[in-house]
């Protein structure tokens, strides 16, 4: 293997007791916009500051084209970043904001004035050179602070949260916008957030953090298709979780039996696990079929439908299954069932075995 | 609003007078002395029976009145530059630090503002009576300094706590050194607090007279002594003209400040 373009190199971070960061190791390609998801306090904004040099971590490096970029300090790495709150210099108009990272690299005025204009083209905020801050919306505003992280070509931009403090559609909005000058600038983007959707949308590979640890790397259909640990599977696309405990394991297919004693077969299982272990079932809503009849293979489970919800393109059915445990089950509008299905009902739900996913629990 | 005042029908007209009355109640000793600085009368009759600058051409040509406003100008000046450099200081820390005991240093910092002057005059008469420093322009600056200094803190502390340090890291990230990202971007980001300070500072120094009586000597007193003085002596309306002349820089010296507040709310 080529030495990695940007690599983390078993980064720990310890504040006192907590450990904010423990050894985190990634590679990320040239040009890759690669996202950290995960909750707040999983380790995935200070892994950010580790990189951006306003912290040091208590171990592990950062290479750069195999350089280490640990002893440069901050204002040396030529790393861009925009952060989750409005940081536009306030006594600054948008064109000496833009041209601050040129002035203090005391660049030439015309290949300032020109590298300027670029940059807020490439923002789409042309025009508002003479603007100051303060008259200017928060999307407004961060897309300037894209256009200052960019304007010095930065070999790495960080984004830590840009999006956070706007409004849904605003977010969709500059979500587009950030593809658009990723595509553009072919720009290595590193990009923090706790928000799945807007990581899905944005990012070649995600890295799933929990805890301080990154659970899985992998591109979005990758972590959604296969999720390596529960917490992944739980974190992207809402998923139903039935615990039980596992009846036998065969190579990496597992049976599990629920409470009432129902079994389903040939699950795919992740990590080991030995029978009577506790485990869950996870299944994707979408996987789920609903029929009348129980499925081969012992890929389904019977259950009663509770309650139903008319959503537009789809009606969602709120069942439970014998033992009592509450699921959702979507249906598609013009899906047979939806239209004569009714609360009481006993009915089946089926899947093909492997999209089923075991997950031991512990 | 239960106390909206186009609601308030003739109740209106009342607060309206009450708050004219109270206007000129504050307005009154200062419209009387400027009337009188200008009046022909050496009796400071009023109202005066004839207008005239004379009391002025006196002021000005008086060697010790000039020196007075030199002593206090100047005076005023040093107290305004250290008041501003160790306000900016002092707000970093208590701002920007995190230590032990911030909210009692941030206290401590403002009772020279709670404290009655006189106790601070006189303390401060008797340390430097041992000091040597009564009579001196130092001795001066630093009684100054004592009561303009919790001025300043307010002011740049205040403006500081609006200024997000995000900021200041990312000026360092788009390549500024941590001084220059300070001078270039924090400085010039709460300069409206830095000037409310430096202006409070000196009208704090430009009008005091209670610590400047104790600390003046007969080769060294600052405008507000000088009328003191004077007026113990006889009364001159050329007091009058002093007194004009002390008012009209402090109320051009408050206009800037309400210009620079509003420039900064803008």
């Amino acid at each position: 293997m080529t030495t990695p373009y940007l690599h983390i190199n078993g980064i720990r971070k310890v504040f006192g007791e907590v450990v904010a960061t423990d050894h985190v190791e990634l590679s990320i390609a040239e040009g890759e916009f690669m996202t950290f998801l995960g909750p707040s306090g999983s380790g995935k904004s200070t892994t950010l500051y580790i990189l951006a040099g306003f912290q040091d971590p208590s171990a592990g490096d950062i290479t750069i084209r195999g350089k280490s970029i640990l002893s440069t300090p901050s204002h040396k790495r030529n790393i861009g970043m925009v952060f989750q709150r409005y940081t536009l210099f306030p006594h600054l108009s948008v064109g000496e904001n833009v041209a601050f990272p040129l002035r203090v690299r005391r660049m030439g005025k015309s290949e300032v004035d020109a590298r300027v204009k670029r940059a807020l083209k490439l923002v789409r905020l042309e025009g508002f050179e003479d603007r100051m801050p303060a008259k200017m919306s928060g999307g407004q505003q961060q897309r300037v602070a894209l256009a200052r992280a960019l304007v010095y070509d930065p070999p790495v931009l960080l984004m830590d949260e840009p999006l956070s403090a706007l409004d849904k559609k605003l977010r969709e909005e500059i979500q587009f916008e950030i593809r658009r000058i990723h595509q553009e600038t072919g720009v290595t983007i590193l990009y923090v957030t706790h928000d799945q959707e807007e990581a899905l949308r944005l990012s070649d590979r995600i890295a799933i953090f929990n805890k301080g640890k990154i659970e899985q790397v992998g591109t979005g259909p990758e972590l959604y298709a296969n999720p390596a640990t529960h917490f992944v599977a739980d974190f992207i696309g809402d998923s139903a979780f039935l615990a039980g405990e596992l009846a036998s394991v065969s190579g990496e297919r597992a049976a599990l039996r629920f409470a009432d004693g129902t079994t389903v077969a040939a699950v795919p299982l992740h990590g080991s696990g030995r029978a009577g272990q506790a485990a869950e079932l996870m299944l994707r809503p979408e996987r789920i079929e609903l029929a009348t009849e129980p499925g081969p293979e012992g890929a389904s489970l019977p259950v009663t439908v509770e309650d139903m919800t008319f959503l537009g393109n789809n009606t969602t059915l709120a069942a439970r299954t014998p033992w009592g445990a509450a699921l959702s089950v979507r249906l598609n509008f013009g899906h047979p069932l939806a239209a004569n299905v009714a609360r009481g009902d006993r009915l089946h739900i089926r899947w093909s075995p492997e999209a089923a996913h075991a997950f031991v629990r512990g | 609003m239960l106390l909206d005042f186009h609601k308030l029908g003739a109740w209106k007209w009342l607060l309206s007078g009450i708050c004219a009355l109270m206007t000129l109640f504050l307005l009154m000793p200062i419209l009387f002395i400027i009337a009188l600085s200008f009046g022909d009368s050496r009796w400071l009759i009023f109202p005066p029976p004839g207008w005239t600058l004379k009391w002025y051409e006196e002021l000005f040509a008086d060697p010790r009145w000039i020196g007075a406003a030199l002593t206090s100008a100047k005076i005023a000046t040093i107290v305004m530059v250290l008041s501003v450099a160790l306000g900016l200081l002092v707000s970093l820390a208590l701002v920007r630090g995190k230590f032990r005991g911030r909210a009692v240093l941030r206290a401590f910092f403002l009772t020279p503002m709670v404290l009655p002057v006189i106790i601070v005059a006189v303390a401060l008469y008797a340390a430097f009576l041992r000091l040597g420093l009564n009579g001196t322009l130092v001795g001066f600056v630093i009684a100054h300094l004592i009561v303009a200094l919790p001025f300043s803190v307010i002011t740049i502390s205040g403006a500081l706590e609006t200024f997000d340090p995000a900021i200041e890291d990312a000026a360092i990230l788009c390549g500024a050194s941590p001084w220059e990202a300070r001078f270039r971007v924090t400085l010039p980001a709460i300069s409206h607090g830095l000037f409310s300070a430096a202006i409070f500072s000196f009208l704090i120094s430009w009008d005091e007279v209670v610590l400047a009586i104790f600390m003046a000597s007969p080769g060294l007193q600052t405008l507000p002594v000088k009328v003191w003085t004077t007026l113990r002596q006889d009364l001159t309306p050329v007091i009058a003209a002093a007194s004009t002349l002390l008012v009209v820089l402090t109320v051009l010296l408050m206009i800037v400040a309400a210009l620079i507040r509003k420039g900064k709310s803008r």
